[in-house]
């Protein structure tokens, strides 16, 4: 562009690089991670139905991010605590159910189910007697809310080394889809590649989480989906799930934004409106 | 290329299903191994595929204990066929036999042995919309493409309609006479007393009887190898006579 912008261009400029840009940008990542874990746990688990909060994840976050803020403690720390809380529920279902994972995932998964069943009990608990006026802060958390994520260098260099990682391992893990004695008789050493799908996952899971509270559904959806359309092997399933899950939740995020101006619906609300009936379509498909 | 077993003890729990077992795959042999449900066959083979550790005794993979084997090295050498489905593979039957490439890392062209198995007309169906006879020799085709010296098969005979127990039997004559080695587990005497070299008796307490079929597969030694009544079966023609 040529010459000096007149100064309501000049604000639409701003606008779109200050504040829209990062927020698609952070969308984007957001998306792209919960879309790739989700891909990383259903290989794990052998289940498409797996997604990245089945280890408790979103429980834990959230129980410690609710309580950072019924506490009244401002955005980076409660980002922190759930960044914290996530990683404690890891631990926790990793202690728990992780010592047979060379042979049989199902403690692990059980576990987590478990420690998500507890954790949730305890957000009810802690929503029931938090102070009015701090509900609907948490309840945003709770549906996820792209309003925080502000880390967008952080959220783009985690989205491009988890794809990264996941891509090395993409051989493994299409074996990994074999019975564990299977997987084992033809080379892949099956309790440290779970292991490092577990990790992979987590991590970006409670990055997503610290970032932008407990987006749903993106993390289940779109890796199923994917898996429906034919994408078996993974080294086209996980970027594909990247870019999917990135457009999805940038869609999603646009129409939390508009769709009742000026106000702002929870993200999460959007991706299971427009994930919910995408679902069911895709299942009646043989 | 020889798979040896010293001393082989095998639980489940408490119990001894193998004791003292010492056992020799020969280059070009075939290995029936017979016995009763839950009696130990399956937990042999994972043990002699060096995928699980016996209570006692060593497998070697010429005189190198396969346990010490670096995965991938083992995987180029020796191949399972475990009990069990495959069937949570979402891809396709052509994806899913070219797996059994892993272990080399490059990729190796499948249609040959989608051919042998009768699989070339399905190669492109999801692999979980066959029968399961289909699915087997899905299996079959992924570990001929591995291409083990020592194939170690658990019950390959399932769910395989007489043709395809014959390309099975045409497969496993075609590794022995390449000097390779093949183990399997059946129940069909006939089967044994026909196509396998030797025989491994598992009792499932501990006893075991290595032999030629002529020397094993009596009706006495069935019944005391199954119990009372498959002597009877034998007469009747439900179980075939060995010649």
């Amino acid at each position: 562009m040529a010459g000096p912008l007149p100064a309501d261009a000049e604000l639409a400029r701003q606008i779109l690089t200050d504040l829209r840009g990062p927020r698609v940008a952070a969308a984007f990542a957001c998306g792209g991670l919960l879309a790739l874990a989700g891909a990383l746990m259903q290989t794990l688990f052998r289940n498409p139905l797996a997604e990245p909060y089945l280890l408790g994840v979103s429980g834990g976050a959230g129980l410690l991010a609710l309580l950072g803020m019924a506490a009244g403690l401002a955005w980076p720390w409660v980002s922190l605590l759930a960044f914290a809380g996530s990683l404690i529920a890891l631990g926790l279902a990793a202690a728990m159910g992780g010592r047979l994972l060379a042979r049989d995932h199902t403690p692990l998964l059980l576990a987590g189910v478990m420690l998500a069943a507890g954790f949730g009990a305890l957000i009810a608990l802690v929503l029931s007697i938090a102070p009015a006026e701090r509900l609907p802060g948490m309840l945003f958390f709770l549906m996820g809310d792209l309003a925080w994520a502000g880390n967008v260098p952080l959220l783009w260099g985690a989205l491009l080394l988890g794809v990264a990682a996941a891509l090395s391992l993409a051989r493994r893990l299409d074996v990994l889809q074999l019975t564990p004695l299977k997987a084992a008789s033809l080379g892949v050493a099956v309790a440290p590649t779970r292991w490092m799908l577990f990790g992979l996952a987590g991590a970006a899971t409670s990055l997503v989480v610290a970032q932008a509270g407990t987006i749903g559904f993106v993390g289940l959806m779109v890796p199923h989906a994917l898996r429906k359309l034919g994408f078996s092997g993974h080294r086209l399933l996980l970027p594909a799930a990247a870019l999917a899950g990135g457009s999805l939740l940038v869609l999603a995020d646009a129409l939390a934004r508009t769709v009742i101006e000026p106000r702002e619906l929870p993200v999460g609300v959007l991706t299971a409106l427009i994930g919910v009936p995408l679902m069911l379509w895709l299942l009646r498909k043989p | 290329m020889s798979l040896a077993a010293q001393q082989l003890r095998l639980r489940a729990g408490a119990r001894i299903l193998v004791d003292a077992l010492d056992l020799s795959l020969e280059p070009g042999e075939v290995l029936g191994i017979l016995g009763a449900n839950g009696s130990g066959k399956s937990t042999l083979l994972a043990v002699l595929a060096g995928l699980g550790r016996p209570t006692h005794g060593e497998v070697t993979l010429d005189g190198r204990p396969v346990s010490a084997l670096p995965a991938l090295t083992r995987a180029q050498h020796i191949g399972l066929l475990p009990q069990g489905d495959d069937g949570g593979f979402l891809g396709s039957v052509a994806d899913f036999v070219a797996l059994g490439r892993f272990p080399f890392g490059g990729r190796a062209d499948p249609l040959p042995q989608l051919r042998h198995w009768e699989l070339a007309d399905l190669a492109h169906r999801p692999l979980a919309t066959l029968s399961g006879g289909e699915r087997q020799r899905a299996r079959l085709a992924q570990l001929a493409l591995q291409q083990p010296r020592v194939a170690l098969l658990d019950e390959p005979l399932t769910h395989l309609d007489p043709l395809h127990q014959s390309r099975l039997l045409d497969w496993v004559r075609a590794e022995a006479d390449a000097g390779g080695s093949v183990a399997l587990s059946l129940h069909d005497p006939s089967w044994a007393a026909h196509h396998c070299d030797r025989l491994l008796f598992l009792y499932g307490d501990g006893r075991w009887r290595i032999g030629t079929p002529a020397a094993l597969l009596t009706p006495f030694a069935l019944e005391g190898l199954y119990g009372a009544g498959t002597a009877r079966m034998w007469r009747q023609g439900a179980i075939g006579e060995p010649v």
